[in-house]
């Protein structure tokens, strides 16, 4: 069954598509890498599911939710964490988090609950505008996980991370399907970090959806299409560069 | 729970602090020019209060619409400066709400530094009016005046903050607003019911018959600002 499901979505600013008639399909439970070089369009889909900017035409649904039905219904359903992490600066850690556990209605426990599982119980009451990168990306995650939300968009969630950092969270990411019963949507334009996180993945490139499907169908699909099958990071690659060639040709024409 | 929620925000910005100091500074003006021209007021016939408003309000008004600009600038500057905006727009909270969390904040502390204000003028005459009688009734009635004028003042500058992320474009635009204000002729009465011109206007002053029409034209204008917010913040999404 899949939670997340998007039907011809498209977005234009102007001439310029970010997205171009995109069909996804996220299975319950699983962890969906979304990959793609930068400006992909990768933000913008999630940015849709998020009803942060309307569809320009097709539509999605979440846990069988559209947009007509209201964005409100759409977003008790999400954690995320976008582009960068947002918060109040002039605030603490656990202040930032206290404001999002009153909106979602939560006990005052869940936020050690995620203070410590994003590992900054002991930075919680410093003010954010004096955390570094990382720790701030850190509380981006544990603003994302508060509350537990059955689904979770991570926009490059290890972005500023040191790899220990990296590491860590990756790991958390892993646990999080098992652990909290979620479905996570993670983005990222490294192939490598998709590898070790997700179940499946769907690889855009210029707004257009170019694979979806586990890990090891990639795999097939790249030996049946004539790309190195052996190497991801090659496959992904190799892709990316057919389709761009694809696409200059036919300006070309 | 949203107005706790946006005062909550609001520590360590200075926000309550600017009230203050600016509501002991519009109220220092009444002490200030008694003091140094204490003959010159005893000695008029009218009673105290219109005399200490007609001396004293022009500058007291306009710096409370410069607090209003302010506080406005400060709240939305606080949500853009660290994407805390951003974290707001993807939670299941309705963002009218929102706003009008901030509205009430503003003007909860507007009131405060009114309140300031009115007990300025109060002990100026008490203390530089000891022969006349000094009706409380007529200065509550004032002020309550004054707060509605401020009304669209403080829609209309909530709305512009809410459009800009750059402080300074907001900031900006209130100050040039706060000073064509300040430049509109009283006896205009259309014109002077407009957003930052209407805060100069002084209950004791409008004849008896405009004063439901000074009254009902600024809660329109607040309901037309708030609207346009409510307009806004639909259709963005449309546009970004």
């Amino acid at each position: 069954m899949n939670i997340i499901e998007t039907i011809q979505l498209t977005k234009n600013y102007g001439d310029f598509t970010a997205v171009s008639e995109m069909n996804l399909h996220i299975p319950k439970g699983h962890i969906y890498g979304f990959l793609g070089p930068n400006g992909a369009g990768k933000s913008t889909t999630m940015k849709m599911f998020l009803g942060l900017t309307n569809p320009t035409s097709g539509y999605f649904t979440i846990d069988g939710k559209t947009l007509s039905s209201g964005r409100i219904p759409i977003l008790k359903k999400i954690g995320s964490l976008i582009e960068a992490p947002a918060f109040y600066g002039n605030l603490t850690g656990t202040e930032n988090l206290d404001i999002i556990r009153r909106i979602l209605g939560l006990p005052k426990s869940s936020i050690d609950e995620v203070l410590e599982l994003t590992g900054l119980t002991q930075h919680q009451k410093r003010q954010v505008k004096k955390y570094s990168l990382g720790m701030k990306q850190r509380l981006g995650l544990a603003g994302a996980l508060i509350g537990k939300p059955p689904i979770l968009i991570l926009d490059e969630p290890t972005n500023g991370l040191d790899p220990v950092g990296i590491h860590e969270i990756r790991s958390l990411i892993r646990s999080l399907p098992k652990q909290y019963d979620c479905t996570v949507l993670v983005s990222s334009h490294l192939l490598s970090e998709i590898e070790l996180l997700a179940d499946d993945v769907g690889i855009l490139n210029h707004g257009r959806l170019l694979f979806e499907g586990t890990m090891e169908a990639l795999k097939d699909y790249a030996s049946h299409a004539g790309y190195p099958a052996d190497n991801l990071e090659e496959t992904f690659l190799a892709m990316i560069q057919t389709d761009n060639a694809a696409r200059k040709w036919g300006d070309f024409k | 729970m949203i107005f706790a929620l946006e005062l909550k925000k609001l520590r360590r910005t200075g926000f309550i602090p600017i009230f203050l100091g600016g509501g002991l500074t519009a109220a220092a003006v009444p002490l200030i020019n008694t003091a140094v021209r204490t003959e010159t007021f005893s000695g008029l016939p009218e009673e105290p209060f219109p005399i200490l408003m007609d001396a004293n309000w022009g500058l007291m008004a306009q710096l409370t619409i410069l607090l209003v600009v302010c506080g406005c600038c400060l709240i939305y500057h606080t949500e853009y400066a660290d994407r805390g905006a951003l974290k707001m727009n993807t939670l299941p909270v309705c963002q009218t709400s929102l706003f009008f969390g901030k509205f009430s904040v503003t003007l909860l502390l507007t009131l405060l530094a009114l309140s300031l204000q009115t007990a300025s003028l109060i002990f100026s005459g008490i203390h530089w009016f000891p022969d006349k009688s000094l009706n409380l009734w007529e200065m509550i009635q004032d002020m309550g005046f004054e707060i509605i004028m401020l009304l669209p003042t403080l829609t209309l500058m909530l709305f512009t903050a809410s459009l800009f992320q750059s402080m300074w474009l907001s900031l900006g635009t209130g100050v040039i607003l706060t000073f064509l204000g300040s430049m509109i002729q009283e006896d205009h009465l259309i014109l002077s019911l407009i957003p930052f011109a209407a805060p100069y206007r002084m209950l004791h002053a409008v004849s008896p018959a405009d004063i439901s029409s000074c009254i009902l034209a600024c809660i329109i204008q607040t309901f037309l600002f708030g609207i346009m917010e409510i307009i806004y913040l639909h259709t963005r999404r449309i546009f970004t």
